[in-house]
């Protein structure tokens, strides 16, 4: 089942990767291109399978994981820019470009820093997922996945309200299941925060948050960029002066 | 609600016992798909009623009125209100009667009009639906349909906006606000001006019996509404561009 939700994602954010590929080449939005490509790299990174070899070509000390968590963050932090940008949501996006966003950005880089490297030093070679260093590393470890949540909690927070609105718009209808499927991925990102707490019998659970959020992101990204693709006719058919008659 | 299948094709057997459902579709523009699937789902648009009745030369609101659910059609026909039928007359056409009621520096013609200016579009126009419910509503009129028929406000509001009613609401908001039946039907599209026994001039006369003031406050009215939707549009747009520029 796990497996599963990892290499589904994993072909989800190739699949989309690709399909904007000719896009990006011509030099359209190359931002939203990078989104993907970043994405892709994390879902690359959350495959048990090919994490483990990535990890070996890196000397085995967990230190993906971290870089990960880094990666994460870049591709929130893009995707917060252009999403707030692109709905005209002001007040959003000066709380993730302006001082506050920044704090927060800093502050989860340093969290999760701070508690891999206190984890590192309790980590067997084979470490994080619980086998060695006790309780405390297993506290550590909850505390690791939380502080690698906040910043996407952060920005999911900020993107909601202005999702919520564009959902509830007059706008075309593909651009509003876009903000709804990016609305969905914002809300499961939210929900991991209490999920990376939550006992181990309940790792299905997580696992099905954290992907859903990630899949959300990606499909509703595809499907504003496709929305946009099909759009060369005008669809203005209501009450115009040069189309009076309905 | 539309008309129960069953009841359709009695009449159809009724009107037309010779012709075959495929001479029907042909003469009446109606695709063989789209009537076999009405039929198999048990309820018939009205639209395509009036299609067959208009095909057979019949008179499409004597054929609806032959339904149960729309029996009030028959009966002594009410004549539409001038206000009914001035709410029939688009907004571009309304803007010409000032303006050929203007002096002639200005472009008119005088108070009467003249024979120069263009006759007025056919009904029903772009904001039709929107502007009859206004030229029959006495404040409480939504609520009172809304609660006859048990569709919420927002939803009947939102089929204005749309320039679009059910023939059953335009039914039930005629009788609600106490008006003849054909306005309704004439204003959603359903039938024609000639159909629903409307005079040819009708419309033409209700306007010519407007005073200046009242026409112009109603062009101004109709002028700002439609100030609001084009604007709306513009906003949604610019809005929508934006969202493909930074996303698409």
């Amino acid at each position: 089942m796990m497996a599963t939700l990892e290499w589904a994602t994993l072909a989800v954010c190739c699949a989309a990767f690709l399909l904007r590929a000719p896009d990006a080449v011509r030099g359209r939005n190359r931002t939203v291109f990078g989104i993907l490509f970043l994405g892709t790299l994390c879902s690359v990174l959350a495959v048990s399978e090919l994490y483990e070899i990535v990890d070996g070509v890196l000397g085995g000390r967990k230190l993906t994981s971290l870089i990960l968590r880094y990666l994460v963050f870049a591709t929130v932090l893009l995707v917060g820019l252009r999403l707030t940008r692109g709905l005209a949501a002001a007040r959003a996006h000066t709380l993730i470009a302006g001082g506050i966003g920044r704090w927060v950005l800093g502050l989860s880089c340093l969290a999760v820093t701070v508690t891999f490297f206190l984890m590192g030093t309790y980590t067997s070679p084979d470490g994080l997922q619980g086998l060695a260093g006790g309780e405390r590393n297993a506290a550590l470890e909850s505390y690791f996945a939380a502080a690698g949540r906040t910043y996407p909690v952060y920005v999911s927070l900020v993107l909601m309200p202005p999702l919520l609105a564009a959902v509830r718009s007059r706008l075309p209808r593909l651009v509003r299941a876009g903000a709804l499927l990016v609305l969905l991925g914002a809300f499961f990102a939210v929900m991991t925060f209490p999920a990376s707490f939550a006992p181990e019998t309940w790792g299905g659970a997580q696992h099905f948050v954290n992907y859903s959020a990630a899949l959300g992101y990606v499909v509703g990204l595809v499907v504003f960029w496709f929305s946009g693709l099909i759009s060369n006719k005008s669809s203005n058919g209501n009450a115009t002066l040069r189309k009076d008659r309905g | 609600m539309p008309l129960p299948a069953k009841a359709f094709q009695l009449w159809l057997h009724g009107v037309a016992p010779n012709e075959s459902t495929a001479d029907i579709c042909r003469i009446s523009g109606i695709k063989r798909t789209t009537l076999a699937q009405q039929l198999v789902r048990g309820k018939v648009a009205e639209t395509t009623l009036v299609s067959i009745s208009r095909a057979l030369k019949r008179s499409p609101l004597d054929d609806l009125a032959s339904f149960d659910s729309y029996a009030e059609l028959a009966g002594p026909p009410r004549p539409p209100t001038p206000a009914e039928l001035v709410s029939q007359i688009a907004t571009m056409d309304l803007l010409r009667a000032v303006i050929s009621r203007s002096s002639p520096a200005y472009g008119g013609f005088g108070d009467e009009g003249s024979s120069l200016t263009p006759a007025l579009g056919p009904a029903p126009h772009a904001t039709s639906v929107r502007n009859w419910v206004d030229s029959i509503d006495d404040g409480e009129l939504r609520h009172r349909v809304s609660a006859a028929t048990g569709v919420a406000p927002q939803n009947y509001s939102a089929q204005l906006t749309a320039n679009r009613l059910s023939p059953e609401l335009a039914v039930a908001t005629a009788r609600a606000a106490g008006v003849g039946f054909t306005g309704g039907l004439v204003a959603t599209g359903l039938i024609t001006e000639a159909e629903a026994g409307w005079p040819a001039r009708a419309r033409q006369a209700a306007l010519n019996g407007l005073s200046d003031g009242d026409l112009t406050a109603l062009a101004g009215e109709r002028l700002q509404s439609l100030g609001k939707t084009l604007r709306r549009q513009e906003h949604e747009h610019e809005q929508t561009k934006k969202i493909w520029e930074n996303l698409g």
